[in-house]
Order: structure tokens, then C-alpha cells, then sequence
């Protein structure tokens, strides 16, 4: 449509035509871009002007400048907060991955009872969190918990007191974070298994590829834009960490595995420091758009 | 330019909602009719003095009905924070907490009610010091609830021990370490602590002259040592299973898991309606929470609960008329008689209130005079504390950080943090 209208003659009444079309198509993306405006667009602009205030939603803001981030990088939670979270994503990215994608190989095969496999992999998604949190939670007791259990059982003299002490908890956040979304990555792993051409491999084996050979040479290169797409989505989902993390921790033992989200949802919704709050999300934002930046460049660097 | 336009913007937006908020002045005309008073109250449903308190006011005053305005708990603050904010006018507001109090207060948001703090008399209403701004209240308690301890005669029969008769904490210690066993192959637990950081904390603040607001917690050792010791004898459940289980206090007493537990009054109309229900049945007494030394008043905390008058209400003498019943003889027997804990005391009160064994010990545990000292202190700091204590606590009850080194960490991040 665009291009029919650029490629044809500067007429008044096509150019009518072309303000109608684009009428049209404003129109059917609007009743979509009214709630995005309302609900996202708006209250992200606003945080960017909040974060320069002390606002506590009750009294008049004040304009104070830098004081917020001064403030925050004076802040031992914040600094605290912001190695947790780092700390959680070098966990959960890579685990995540790996696993989706080792599921997405096994449930790859033609097998019996295939789709059984599948949608019992896709499970723990779209399961309530917070049966999630307090499930594991269970699994996760020192004392009475199964998983320490077969630890003593398979021979480990002292396990890990996992949510109840700070060296261990943010292992378990992450264990159980990496068990509930391997489904979904999967799926779009799995999508992007089937997308390769199967006569790839069938000349691999003429020419006496083995297996290994075949997945590093054949796989690993055509599976190259899902793994960024579902590099970019879990790096997101990692920073914005939130839900589980207060179901199963709530930040603690201490501070222990107290994240960004959280801090930001501490400072802001409980003590009505709005000025405070939105400063740190604006940290937040800055971290993952340059995470997803550099990630964009590295992926274009090895297409060209 | 364009910022300080945004900022003009909502400044002046912000201002219009504080003036739309003061302004109105309140129409002093008092119906002759029939009036209908607003009162806002959390969780309706499952706090039943509130209606317990209606039926009673509305049966005395025939001429005035209540409409309760129910908000949920968890966001209850933050609710009547917003409404003050916006103007609106309900007429009675129920303070949740003293903090929340002294906020509303100082921003001129509450009606003076000292004449009704008068006409009652400060001395028969427990908890009244923190409502006291300058010599004047905006706002008068109708419920204190304190804490004590718990127990269950049952098991203190069973193993031959004395009820807990104001003991002291060395005492405690030895009955709980008595206690624990099994009985009927379940675990007995001498004791439960519950998690929250008050049961450690504000139990050795007011017990040793402490300061939760000071930034210097060194009065915590003993109480935290104490608590230690418990959980890794195993005469009380540890810490960190009960925070990260989630454990139900209730449970643990209800069904017999626990023989002593140190907890709030609240507690007295729940218990008493599970027995009543045949869910449990333990048989309870309370006693007085323990002391550091013997033969000293009983010394506890608590929190008052208390209404005021909002400044907007176009029904204030009806609301200051509901204020002195909830408040009085009145209103503090139509909530013992659910038992809930009154701030206003008197013989007839303790009569009314049924909900509590007969036991000597009980009602003496009542009926005493004691100390109750206010769970967290009122500043604007409260809250920032609060956070950085539960913190702490937390690592010191797991065992992360030694008793000396989590105080050193309190300490350090109250003052340089909070208070500077």
C-alpha cells in the first residue's frame, strides 16, 4: 500500500486517498494504542519528570534535581539490590536457556507419547506462581524438605540450607525460576527446530557428518534468531524479576535476594517516596535497554 | 523550558487537589432528623467488633444510622490516606495504627476530640499517651491490645509443670525445655515464637527501657539470645522454617504443636471461636507475658486501635457522639462480649468479657494492673526503622549474623541511613 502510494503520481486526490488509508489504519491500531498510551506510554513518561521530584503523592512535588540519584547511589539497598539481581540473571539467563533448549532436542524425536512430554514440560508456566513459590518452598525446607533428603541420602554430609540462609536462597530463586519457564522457551525452541530444513541434515549424512558435527555445523547455526529472540526475552524477564521473589523470599533472609523491582515497588508503593522510586526504575530501565542494545549490535555484527 | 512546564503543571495540580482537600469548610448545622454517619472500617467480614459496635450504638441512638465503609486491610492506609487527600467526607475514620494517626493529624485532616478524651477521662482509657499531640487528641482509642503469653494446660499437666504464673524469662526457658517431647507421636515444641520481629524486639524494648527509634539496639542481646537458644535446643520451631512455611501461629497452638506461645490479645476471640467450632481442643489459659526479674509489674507491649473524627464530616457532633460510646463503658462492653480487648476499663468491662478462661490466673492476667508499652514508637522514621530491623532480625534468626554482629548492622544502618 505504502509503496503504491509513493511509486504513483502527486495527484490532490491520491493524496486523499493516502491521508484516508492512513486514517484507516490509524484508527484500527487506536483502540490498542489508547490503553498502551493510557496505562504504559504516559506513566513512563511521568517517572522520567517523577524521578527529578520528591513526591509522596500527597503533598505538591518538589523539583530537586539530582537529589534522587545521589541518593541512590549513596544507598547501600540499592547497590545491594542491583548485585542481587545481577546475580539472578547470570543464573537464570544461561540456565534457562540451556535447559529450554536441551528439552526442546530431547522433544525434538519422534517418541511415543510425545505430546504428553511436551505439554507436561509446558506446565509449571502456567501454573499460578504462587503455587509455584510455595510448592518448592516445600521442597526446599532444610529439614523435612525431599530435595535434602536425597541429598543426605545420596551422601551430602551438610546440605545447603537453601531459603533460610542467604548464601543458599538466591540458588533456589533461581533453580525454581529456571524449572517454571524452560516450558515456555522451549516452545519457541522447538518452533525453531522444525523451521530447519530436514534435507540439511540428510547431506550431512552423506557426507559422514556425526551427530555432534551435525548439531554444532547445522543446528546451533539455523536455531542463531530464535536463541537471540529468546536471549533478548529472558535477559528482560530476568531483570524485571519480581513476583516469585516475593512469594518465595520476599527479598530475604536479610537482603539476601532483594532485587531491583522490589526495592523499586518498596520505595514507591509502601513509603510513598514516588520521586525516589521512579529514579531507581529509570536505573532499571537504562540497565536493560543497554543489555538489549548490545545484544541487538552483537547479533547484527555476526549476520553481516 | 519544558521541564519546568511539566513541573509548573503538577504543582498546580497537586496544589488544587491539597486546597479542593482543605477546603469546604464543614457545615456546622446538626440535623434534627435522622443521620446517616459513615465510618470507615477494614475487613468487615472478619473483624467482627466493628459490627458489634454498630448494632450497639445504633440500638442506643435510634435516630443515627451507621454505614461502614469497608476497605481492604492490606491497603488500608494507603486508602484513607487517598480519600483525606481528595476531600471526602466520611465521617468517622478508624485508625489502624498510631503512625498512620499522627500523619493524619499533623496534616489537620482530624477533628479535636479532647473534650470526648475529657468527658471519658484520659485515665480509664488504656493506650490514650501516643493519641496525645501537644495536650490535645484528635482521636480517641477504643481497643488495646497488649501481649501475654498463651499456654496449654494440657501438656503442662501431662509432664506435671506449674502453670506459668508470673514467671520469668530464665523460668520460661526451663518450661519450655520441660515441655518439649511428643505426645501421641506428634512433636511438642516447648514454646513458638512466631517471626515477626516485635516478639524479640519490642518484647526487650519494653522490658528494658528501650528505644526501637535510638539507632542503639545493644538491649536486644538478651531477648535474642534467649530466642537462639530456644530454637537450636529445639524447644521452639526454627526460625527459618516457620518464615519460610509460612507457619500459622493458630496451627501451632490449635492443635497442640505448641505448649506456651507469647502472643497478642487478638488472639483471644480467635481461639475461643475454633474451640467453639470443634476445630481445636486445647485447653487454654493465658498468663502474663514473662519478665526479666521477679516480683516486678507486668511489663508488655501493644498497640492501641482508635477512632477520629475527620475534619470534613458534615455530621460532627453525631460522629463525636459515636467516638464517646465506642469509646466508654458502652462500646467496650459490646466488644468484650466478642472478646476483643477494650481500651476503656472498668469491673463491668472484665465481667462482660466471657470470651477468656475463669482460671484466677487468666482473669488476673487481665485484670492486673501493667506497663504496656507502645509496639513501635511514633516518628517519621517509624517505617524506614521497621524495615531495616525486620532485616536484621531475619539474619540474626537464621543464623547469618551473630547476635553482636546483627546489632552492629542494625545500629549502623539506622543511624547512617535513617537517622544521619
Amino acid at each position: 500500500m505504502a509503496i503504491a502510494a509513493t511509486r504513483a503520481p502527486v495527484r490532490p486526490q491520491s493524496r486523499a486517498r493516502a491521508r484516508r488509508n492512513a486514517l484507516v489504519g490509524w484508527s484500527f491500531i487506536l483502540p490498542n494504542f489508547i490503553g498502551f498510551a493510557v496505562l504504559t506510554l504516559i506513566p513512563m513518561g511521568a517517572a522520567f519528570v517523577i524521578a527529578f521530584m520528591e513526591w509522596d503523592s500527597y503533598s505538591p512535588p518538589e523539583w530537586v534535581g539530582f537529589d534522587n540519584f545521589e541518593r541512590m547511589l549513596g544507598n547501600q539497598s540499592f547497590w545491594i539490590a542491583l548485585g542481587n539481581t545481577a546475580y539472578y540473571a547470570a543464573g537464570h539467563i544461561p540456565l534457562t536457556m540451556l535447559a529450554a533448549l536441551g528439552l526442546a532436542l530431547l522433544l525434538n524425536k519422534r517418541i511415543r507419547g510425545l505430546g504428553f512430554f511436551r505439554t507436561t514440560m509446558f506446565f509449571p508456566y502456567i501454573t499460578s506462581l504462587v503455587a509455584v513459590a510455595v510448592v518448592w518452598n516445600m521442597l526446599f525446607n532444610p529439614t523435612m524438605g525431599p530435595i535434602n533428603q536425597f541429598l543426605e541420602w545420596i551422601g551430602v554430609q551438610d546440605p545447603p540450607g537453601w531459603t533460610t540462609t542467604s548464601a543458599w536462597s538466591m540458588p533456589a530463586v533461581i533453580i525454581t525460576s529456571v524449572w517454571r519457564d524452560m516450558g515456555y522457551y522451549m516452545v519457541l525452541y522447538l518452533a525453531g527446530l522444525q523451521a530447519i530444513p530436514q534435507e540439511y541434515y540428510e547431506a550431512a549424512d552423506v557426507d559422514g557428518a556425526n551427530a555432534w558435527q551435525r548439531f554444532w555445523n547445522i543446528t546451533i547455526p539455523s536455531l542463531r534468531p530464535t536463541t537471540f529472540f529468546v536471549l533478548i526475552m529472558v535477559t528482560i524477564a530476568s531483570f524485571k524479576v519480581f513476583d516469585l521473589i516475593v512469594v518465595m523470599t520476599d527479598g530475604g533472609p536479610g537482603r539476601a535476594t532483594l532485587v531491583l523491582s522490589q526495592l523499586i515497588y518498596e520505595e514507591g508503593i509502601t513509603e510513598n517516596r514516588f520521586g525516589y522510586s521512579s529514579a531507581i526504575s529509570l536505573a532499571l530501565f537504562l540497565i536493560v535497554l543497554v543489555f538489549t542494545v548490545v545484544q541487538f549490535r552483537i547479533q547484527k555484527r555476526k549476520e553481516d | 523550558m519544558k521541564r519546568t512546564l511539566v513541573s509548573a503543571a503538577a504543582i498546580t495540580a497537586a496544589i488544587g487537589l491539597a486546597l479542593t482537600g482543605c477546603s469546604g469548610a464543614p457545615a456546622q448545622q446538626e440535623d434534627e432528623g435522622p443521620v446517616t454517619l459513615s465510618v470507615s472500617v477494614w475487613n468487615m467480614e472478619q473483624t467482627p467488633e466493628f459490627q458489634a459496635l454498630f448494632d450497639a450504638f445504633e440500638k442506643a441512638n435510634p435516630d443515627i444510622t451507621i454505614e461502614p465503609v469497608d476497605i481492604l486491610a492490606d491497603d488500608y492506609s494507603e486508602k484513607v490516606t487517598t480519600m483525606l487527600a481528595g476531600g471526602d467526607k466520611t465521617d468517622v475514620l478508624t485508625m489502624k495504627n498510631v503512625t498512620d494517626y499522627a500523619r493524619y493529624a499533623n496534616r489537620g485532616q482530624l477533628l479535636d476530640v479532647s473534650d470526648v478524651v475529657e468527658s471519658l477521662g484520659a485515665d480509664n482509657l488504656a493506650g490514650i499517651e501516643p493519641f496525645d499531640l501537644d495536650g490535645e487528641y484528635f482521636s480517641v482509642p477504643y481497643r488495646q491490645d497488649f501481649w501475654l503469653l498463651y499456654y496449654n494446660k494440657g501438656l503442662f499437666d501431662a509432664a506435671g509443670v506449674e502453670y506459668p504464673d508470673h514467671i520469668t524469662w530464665d523460668e520460661y526457658k526451663s518450661i519450655a525445655e520441660q515441655l518439649t517431647g511428643e505426645t501421641g507421636g506428634q512433636k511438642v515444641f516447648g514454646t513458638y515464637h512466631h517471626y515477626w520481629r516485635s516478639v524479640v524486639q519490642a518484647i526487650a524494648a519494653a522490658q528494658t527501657g528501650g528505644d526501637l527509634l535510638s539507632g542503639d539496639y545493644g538491649f536486644m542481646e538478651d531477648q535474642y539470645s534467649l530466642a537462639l537458644d530456644l530454637q537450636t535446643g529445639g524447644n521452639a520451631l526454627d526460625f527459618g522454617t516457620a518464615k519460610t512455611q509460612q507457619i500459622s501461629y493458630r496451627t501451632m497452638f490449635e492443635t497442640g504443636q505448641a505448649a506456651m506461645m507469647p502472643m497478642g490479645t487478638w488472639y483471644i476471640s480467635g481461639i475461643a471461636a475454633a474451640i467453639e467450632g470443634g476445630t481445636s481442643t486445647v485447653d487454654w489459659g493465658v498468663a502474663p507475658m514473662p519478665q526479666i526479674d521477679a516480683g516486678e509489674e507486668t511489663v508488655t507491649f501493644g498497640s492501641p486501635t482508635a477512632f477520629a473524627v475527620n475534619k470534613n464530616s458534615e455530621h460532627q457532633d453525631a460522629a463525636k457522639k459515636f467516638l464517646e460510646f465506642a469509646a466508654g463503658e458502652e462500646g467496650a462492653k459490646a466488644i468484650a462480649a466478642i472478646g476483643v480487648v477494650p481500651a476503656f476499663s472498668s469491673d463491668d468491662v472484665t465481667a462482660a468479657f466471657t470470651a477468656l478462661p475463669t482460671d484466677d490466673l487468666s482473669v488476673t492476667t487481665f485484670s492486673e494492673p501493667k506497663d504496656v508499652v507502645l509496639e513501635m514508637p511514633v516518628s517519621e522514621y517509624s517505617s524506614d526503622i521497621s524495615t531495616i530491623l525486620d532485616e536484621e532480625h531475619e539474619l540474626i534468626m537464621v543464623g547469618d549474623a551473630s547476635i553482636p554482629d546483627g546489632i552492629a548492622t542494625m545500629d549502623e544502618r539506622v543511624t547512617g541511613d535513617v537517622l544521619e
